[in-house]
């Protein structure tokens, strides 16, 4: 792991991992260890991909980073909570608060529109008060105030990954937690999407995310590479592309 | 607002695949229809009989002799007496005011009685003049038959309405003198052998108000004669009465009523042990608590039946909703991992249950009311008397509501179990 180039931080990191086990057992006797001692602080305002090839322990990194495992050895600090042995409901009301996530297939419910989809979270905690209004105001933020009441059957791609990050911004989470935001995306979609997380990361919002496209990546500004369990490579990124760029000079323009 | 949240997102649930929730509401909207029409038949079994004992006359204490055989002599034991008029008319005493009336009967057979070209046959039963007061029968003409008459053993008759238009079609009976014939033989005074043929003048004085058939007995079809003309004049059985009936004031005198009438009439008797007592005290309400418990009993019994296709529609409830726990466990995954806790999940699929089957227990209140309403229609089903009460409502929405619960708790459970991440990756 590198830290060179890195200067000294000057607040608490938003997450904050020491020594993170995590064992799969398969069947009855295959054991997997998926991670062995990763280490990792991540610091407030950051846009930090991680990468790694199959197998590498990245998604089960993921999982623990969104509190939806729980590790079995090591410490995990987010945005200051120890997140050790919490009960399932603990974990819940820590995803509720500190994290949203973005995930490859969008995830979002058929049966609700777009509003109803995106105020989930204060539905399950935080103020409900004028959750409409924040929703709606999410749903601006991301660009899509006029299609407010679409069902996601009715939006494209594009659309529906924007009105899933309206959704993880909706409690103002500690972090956003992207998982192949742009697998299942066209590359101007994938564009747009990255011009999203670049612009909220440009206003503070620290945004972590895992892919294995170098192409993705090379948006982020820090690139954690995991191999065998552990961190292999933890390195800035020199000249982030920039999505904005990219769009207004016609990517995918002459794609399907 | 959790709960209202979670009430709208059922109510969706159920709109959305409207096929299937009416399909397995089916189960749960016949189970009640069918609980509720089978009580149904079971209330009204339990009022008609009780309306039918009640018809007799209401809070009546009835004293018949414990040894009496059919002619009247006396039974086994040396020690037994007769009930007589005078009896009753000593209890009348005693008592007062105590009761609202009394009155004493004895059958006094059946008779051929002609008027001017028509004849019937008809039971002929002798009473006493509170008659009408004790049985709570009123009058449609004319007037009943007073002490006096008794007293002077006139013979006069009061007609039941059945047996009145068989006589006089639509004239008035009032006033008319009717002829009795005897049809049986057995002789007066206790003599048996040679038949006899007898024909007695008797002056109509009133006619008794229709009320229908009692235990297969038609009771407008029948004469009513003073006692001491049935007596002295029709049977020859002078110093005997079948029965004495009094009638209590209220239901609540009616124990303290019954205890005055079997300790007089156990003084009068002289006879200081109540178990050799020669004669029979029994109250109304006993009968009636007993026939209830039977009614009750068969009730019950009807509701279970019921009950049983009302368990498999709850079974159909908790396969469904199985069923629809798995094909959203994508939709669990994502309200876990945006904050969902279990009991959120929970009580989600809970409400979906409860909401299927309390909705599914009203329209299938209005579907069992609906069957006690056609049923009633059939003309074969006359002597059928349906009864939804309150109580029965009650319990049906109770027992729907319940029938989610438990039926939908498992399912409920199973998906509030799911780990979030293996509901994610749900296909």
């Amino acid at each position: 792991m590198s830290l060179a180039g890195r200067l000294p931080p000057a607040t608490d990191p938003v997450v904050h991992l020491r020594g993170i086990t995590k064992t799969y057992r398969i069947g009855k006797e295959i054991e997997v260890h998926a991670l062995q001692g990763v280490d990792l602080d991540v610091y407030p305002g950051e846009f930090v991909a991680i990468m790694g090839p199959s197998g590498s322990g990245k998604s089960t990194l993921m999982n623990v980073l969104g509190c939806l495992d729980a590790p079995d050895g090591g410490s995990y600090q987010l945005a200051g909570e120890t997140v050790g042995k919490l009960s399932d409901d603990q974990l819940a009301a820590i995803r509720n608060k500190h994290i949203g996530f973005v995930f490859q297939t969008f995830n979002l419910l058929p049966r609700l529109n777009a509003i109803e989809n995106v105020e989930l979270p204060l539905v399950y905690g935080g103020d409900r008060h004028g959750r409409r209004e924040r929703a709606v105001g999410a749903l601006e933020l991301v660009g899509l105030g006029d299609r407010v009441h679409h069902r996601p059957s009715e939006l494209s791609g594009g659309q529906q990954q924007r009105v899933a990050i309206a959704r993880a911004l909706l409690n103002d989470p500690a972090m956003i937690l992207a998982d192949e935001p742009t697998g299942n995306l066209d590359s101007r979609s994938s564009a747009e999407i990255l011009a999203i997380f670049q612009r909220l990361n440009a206003e503070g919002k620290t945004v972590v995310m895992v892919t294995h496209e170098p192409d993705v990546a090379a948006h982020s500004r820090r690139i954690v590479r995991m191999r065998d369990g552990v961190v292999a490579h933890d390195e800035r990124v020199a000249n982030p592309r920039n999505a904005e760029d990219e769009i207004a000079a016609g990517i995918g323009a002459g794609e399907e | 607002m959790k709960v209202y949240d979670s009430f709208r997102s059922a109510l969706q649930s159920l709109v959305t695949n409207k096929l299937r929730s009416a399909l397995t509401m089916l189960g749960v909207i016949i189970g009640v229809a069918s609980v509720i029409a089978m009580v149904a038949v079971g209330n009204g079994a339990s009022a008609q009989v009780q309306a039918t004992i009640l018809s007799l006359g209401s809070n009546l204490i009835t004293v018949t002799p414990s040894n009496l055989t059919d002619q009247g002599l006396r039974g086994a034991g040396a020690q037994s007496q007769n009930l007589t008029e005078a009896d009753m008319r000593a209890l009348q005493d005693q008592l007062g005011d105590s009761i609202r009336a009394i009155e004493a009967e004895q059958g006094a057979g059946r008779w051929q009685v002609t008027v001017a070209g028509t004849n019937t046959n008809v039971n002929v039963q002798a009473v006493t003049e509170a008659y009408p007061t004790v049985r709570d029968w009123n009058m449609q003409t004319g007037e009943f038959f007073t002490k006096d008459d008794v007293s002077a053993t006139q013979q006069v008759a009061v007609l039941g309405a059945t047996t009145a238009a068989n006589l006089f079609g639509d004239a008035d009976a009032v006033g008319q003198t009717i002829q009795f014939r005897q049809v049986f033989g057995g002789g007066a005074g206790g003599q048996g052998g040679a038949q006899r043929a007898r024909i007695l003048n008797f002056k109509v004085v009133g006619v008794l108000e229709p009320k229908g058939t009692t235990f297969g007995f038609s009771r407008d079809d029948q004469i009513l004669v003073p006692l001491t003309v049935g007596q002295k004049i029709l049977t020859g059985r002078r110093d005997i009465v079948n029965q004495i009936v009094v009638k209590a004031i209220d239901s609540d005198a009616m124990q303290q009523t019954t205890d005055d009438t079997f300790n007089l009439l156990l003084a009068r008797h002289k006879i200081t042990d109540p178990v050799s007592a020669d004669f029979t005290v029994t109250n109304q309400n006993d009968t009636l608590a007993a026939l209830n418990q039977i009614t009750g009993t068969f009730t019950l019994l009807l509701g279970a039946i019921g009950g049983i296709s009302l368990l498999v529609g709850g079974i159909g409830i908790m396969n469904i909703m199985l069923v629809t726990v798995n094909e959203r466990t994508r939709e669990i995954g994502i309200r876990k991992a945006v904050g969902a806790r279990r009991r959120d999940i929970m009580w989600q699929f809970l409400i979906e249950s409860v909401a299927l089957t309390g909705l599914g227990g009203i329209l299938g209140i209005i579907l069992g009311w609906s069957i006690t309403q056609a049923v009633e229609r059939i003309p074969q089903a006359q002597g059928l008397v349906l009864l939804i009460t309150v109580g029965t409502v009650a319990v049906a929405v109770g027992v729907s509501v319940a029938i989610g619960v438990i039926f939908g708790l498992y399912p409920a459970m199973r998906a509030a179990r799911l780990h979030p991440i293996q509901a994610l990756r749900y296909e």
